[in-house]
């Protein structure tokens, strides 16, 4: 349970309050409403690279950094496909150095050209060390434009190609922060050591309440059509193993289903007794490790199967025995015990995470962005709910061979 | 509102207060548990240590494979009974193999907690390791491995273990595709026998600790003839290789790895503390001058870092980056210059006040909440050290000068004593 409250600013920015004096530091979140999707597709990981602009210095303050080690502080930021979302913890007594470096740059951004240069390079070497340099690094830049054909969930947050990176341009950069990074299109928490409410709220008054509202860019996504036919794409690469990858599209992550596929994955792929790995990697012995997870967007999202072959098995033989896995979800109803860990596994995940009071903060915002930072607490509630006959019924609305595409990653090296 | 944005507020002092203590209880047979109560979550983390690691081993990866064939099949349960059973009561299991011990961590709620423990017991010291199991786990351990071998961090940090430790010593050892087969049941069981039923263990648990915790340990754990302590030492020559420099061609690579790093000191080295210092102010933090210089001034990299670690019959030291294939050249030089200027030129006052607040607010981390809490704990206890090395540490932070710093980085980055590791295509 995590108890807090909330605040509206009268320029839009949304406050979400919690305390944790079991803790000497105060965590501060704050998510902004874009991502990749909201890029021009001629102009993919713009939201990503802003990300690292943030960093470059703000309108008043020319170091973002220097001032946030100084007060003992600790910081980074991440961008998905959907958010950006940018998080500090601080010792207490210096929460208002927080308050006064998020709402600078929130207020603008020192726009320098040099830091835009430098921070190109820093990102196409992010590109070459994460997605280019490893084995099976680009599965998901290869994936995503199988599945996704007109919906800009198609290109990864880093980015189509690095060609689009090296051709952003100040101009590009301010459009972007203008029509994104605002009071009204940010959500903020703050979770930790706090003795007294009232004075988070008059920090985020003084520091955040000056700023004027602007006006957001419409989101206007294309909507991914139904998928009608199964998809196959095969590539041969320089890695040891093949690997299997599956994907089904299924709802957004603000309705009902998304605990039930979410409780579904937990069965196929939740620990080693999961039934993925418990029949194909111990009994079968047709993959060494395999996975499912739910790939978390805000828009109808996917369902990710990835599997490593065993050497010698064949794309068939892994194939057919991830089908026998999914088509028993359809046919018999989950035993109870079975539904039963997968409940217990996320509750404890739940009590797990909140030991943290960044993860407490980083939820806050998140369920905010969903539509009601209330449902944080409910979701052990919703997942509850979850029954046998739920899991068959959403296995076989969303699990149809039709609606899934497959990538086979092949090794250049296996002769079957 | 006259809001003065350009004026940067006070920034008051970060100051670590007291370090909860751990209490000592020892079980019936002389087993040391550690109780660390913290958190307000009904929730424990056991840490199950044994003086059984890559130091211990005859062959090579057999204490790798011992500890992850515990989950693999007891006297009493199926590897499947056994990974249902954590996983039914949502507890997480962390198997570690490292190279001065091996154990097992794990984390579950209060309410399961008695259940969770007759497991851990089963699996520490009833495991039958089975023939089938094994097989099946050493063909994904060598698919696992052969994919390491395809990235250029890996073949670089690889090599630098072997050149500094020297190919024969434990630390030093490379484990070659070839030896996963050689890995036998009997191998492992004697291993087991030795160095787990046989062996020393010692528990660190932290979370919330109630009245019973201590019966439940006891009762699993306080009954068996186990012997205990922390690890002892063993002095193996450590004779680094002769060659200051390595290559290994990686065919195609985007990305030069690059590894900078020679044994060093460890905590039980009263300079250590200020060696932790210099290096973060070399390569320890977003600020740092490497990070500053090599990517957030030149854009070579997406990261650059160094850091300095302790192993216990050894440290050692290493700076890491990846690196665009054509900066390497550039790279290097950078590097060298910013050790040299740090053993040259004082570091200067504004720059050793960011330092030491940086480093004042990490350590207010290492101790936040009950995980945290464990993982200091035993970071000095299995040097036969105690909260005082943090409040030295602590002591240090607010005091070291620059000259001391110059001092140090002449004698501990001295820059003919460093391996230099490449791993990239020429």
């Amino acid at each position: 349970m995590i108890d807090f409250k909330k605040y509206n600013l009268d320029n839009g920015l949304r406050i979400l309050i919690h305390e944790d004096c079991s803790t000497p530091l105060v965590a501060m979140n704050i998510i902004y409403d874009v991502g990749s999707r909201d890029e021009d597709p001629e102009m993919t990981g713009m939201a990503h690279l802003f990300e690292h602009l943030m960093f470059g210095g703000s309108q008043n303050i020319p170091d973002f950094d220097t001032p946030l080690q100084m007060a003992g502080a600790d910081n980074n930021a991440f961008t998905n496909n959907d958010i950006t979302n940018y998080y500090l913890t601080i010792p207490a007594n210096n929460l208002q150095i927080g308050f006064w470096l998020e709402s600078d740059r929130m207020l603008g951004l020192s726009f320098s050209e040099e830091v835009l240069e430098i921070q190109k390079k820093i990102v196409i070497e992010e590109y070459k060390q994460r997605y280019l340099n490893q084995p099976y690094g680009d599965i998901m830049l290869l994936l995503r434009p199988l599945v996704y054909k007109v919906h800009p969930y198609l290109w990864a947050a880093i980015g189509k190609d690095i060609s689009h990176i090296e051709k952003v341009t100040m101009t590009d950069v301010k459009d972007f922060f203008f029509s994104h990074y605002a009071p009204n299109n940010a959500i903020l928490s703050v979770a930790g050591n706090i003795k007294n409410h009232e004075d988070v709220i008059s920090l985020a008054k003084k520091w955040f309440g000056p700023i004027s509202r602007r006006e957001i860019a419409v989101r206007k996504l294309a909507m991914e059509p139904v998928q009608k036919e199964e998809r196959i794409t095969e590539v041969e690469k320089d890695v040891p193993s093949d690997v299997l990858v599956k994907a089904w599209h299924i709802c957004r992550r603000t309705e009902k289903d998304f605990y039930t596929m979410d409780l579904l994955t937990d069965i196929l792929a939740g620990g080693e007794s999961g039934r993925l790995y418990s029949s194909l990697v111990r009994d079968k012995k047709l993959f060494s490790d395999i996975n499912a997870y739910l790939a978390g967007e805000l828009d109808p999202g996917l369902l990710i199967i990835n599997g490593k072959l065993m050497d010698g098995i064949s794309f068939q033989a892994a194939e057919e025995a991830v089908k026998e896995v999914i088509e028993d979800l359809k046919k018999i109803a989950v035993p109870d015990p079975e539904i039963e860990k997968v409940k217990n596994k996320f509750e404890s995940s739940m009590v797990f995470s909140n030991t943290n009071v960044l993860n407490k903060a980083m939820n806050l915002c998140f369920y905010e962005l969903l539509g009601d930072a209330n449902e944080v607490n409910q979701e052990v509630k919703l997942y509850n709910r979850v029954n046998p006959e739920m899991v068959m019924i959403a296995a076989k609305k969303y699990l149809q061979p039709d609606n899934c595409s497959s990538l086979h990653y092949k090794s250049k090296k296996s002769v079957k | 509102m006259n809001l003065k944005r350009k004026v940067q507020p006070e920034i008051r002092p970060v100051v670590l207060k007291s370090i909860p203590d751990t209490e000592l209880f020892r079980l019936k047979n002389g087993v040391p548990l550690y109780l660390i109560e913290a958190g307000s979550e009904e929730l424990m983390r056991a840490e199950f240590i044994f003086n059984a690691g890559q130091i211990k081993e005859n062959f090579p990866l057999v204490a790798s494979t011992t500890n992850a064939m515990l989950l693999e099949g007891s006297l009493n349960y199926t590897a499947k009974e056994i990974n249902n059973a954590f996983d039914f009561y949502g507890a997480f299991i962390h198997q570690f193999a490292q190279k001065d011990s091996s154990g097992i961590t794990v984390f579950c709620l209060n309410k399961h907690l008695e259940k969770i423990l007759e497991l851990c017991c089963e699996i520490l010291f009833r495991p039958i390791f089975p023939e089938d199991e094994l097989n099946n786990l050493q063909k994904k351990r060598l698919q696992s491995y052969l994919m390491n071998k395809q990235k250029v961090q890996n073949l670089a940090s690889d090599k630098l273990f072997e050149s500094v430790f020297g190919y024969s010593h434990p630390y030093g050892k490379q484990v070659l595709a070839a030896d996963f087969k050689n890995v036998t049941t009997d191998k492992l069981v004697n291993f087991h026998t030795a160095h787990y039923t046989n062996g020393e263990l010692s528990i660190i648990v932290s979370g919330r600790i109630h009245n019973e915790t201590k019966a439940m340990f006891e009762h699993y754990f306080g009954e068996h003839d186990f012997k205990s302590g922390i690890p002892d030492k063993i002095d193996i020559p450590i004779n680094g290789s002769k060659n200051k420099k390595e290559f290994i061609e990686k065919k195609d690579a985007l990305q030069a790895a690059i590894r900078i790093g020679s044994a060093t000191i460890n905590k039980r080295h009263h300079d250590y503390p200020g060696l932790l210092i210099l290096d973060t102010i070399l390569g320890g933090y977003f600020g740092s001058r490497l990070m500053k210089n090599i990517r957030e001034e030149k854009g070579y990299t997406y990261g650059i870092n160094s850091s300095v670690m302790s192993l216990n019959q050894s440290g050692y030291k290493v700076i890491a980056t990846e690196v665009g294939k054509k900066h390497t050249g550039k790279t290097l030089d950078e590097i060298y210059k910013e050790i040299r200027l740090l053993q040259t030129r004082p570091v200067e006052l504004r720059e050793m006040d960011v330092v030491r607040s940086y480093m004042a607010g990490e350590m207010l981390r290492m101790f936040d909440g009950p995980f945290a809490l464990a993982e200091s704990f035993r970071a000095v206890w299995e040097f036969g050290l105690d909260n005082k090395y943090y409040y030295n540490l602590a002591d240090k932070i607010k005091t070291i000068q620059p000259d001391e710093i110059i001092g140090l980085a002449k004698t501990y980055y001295n820059i003919d004593d460093l391996y230099e590791i490449i791993a990239g295509s020429a």
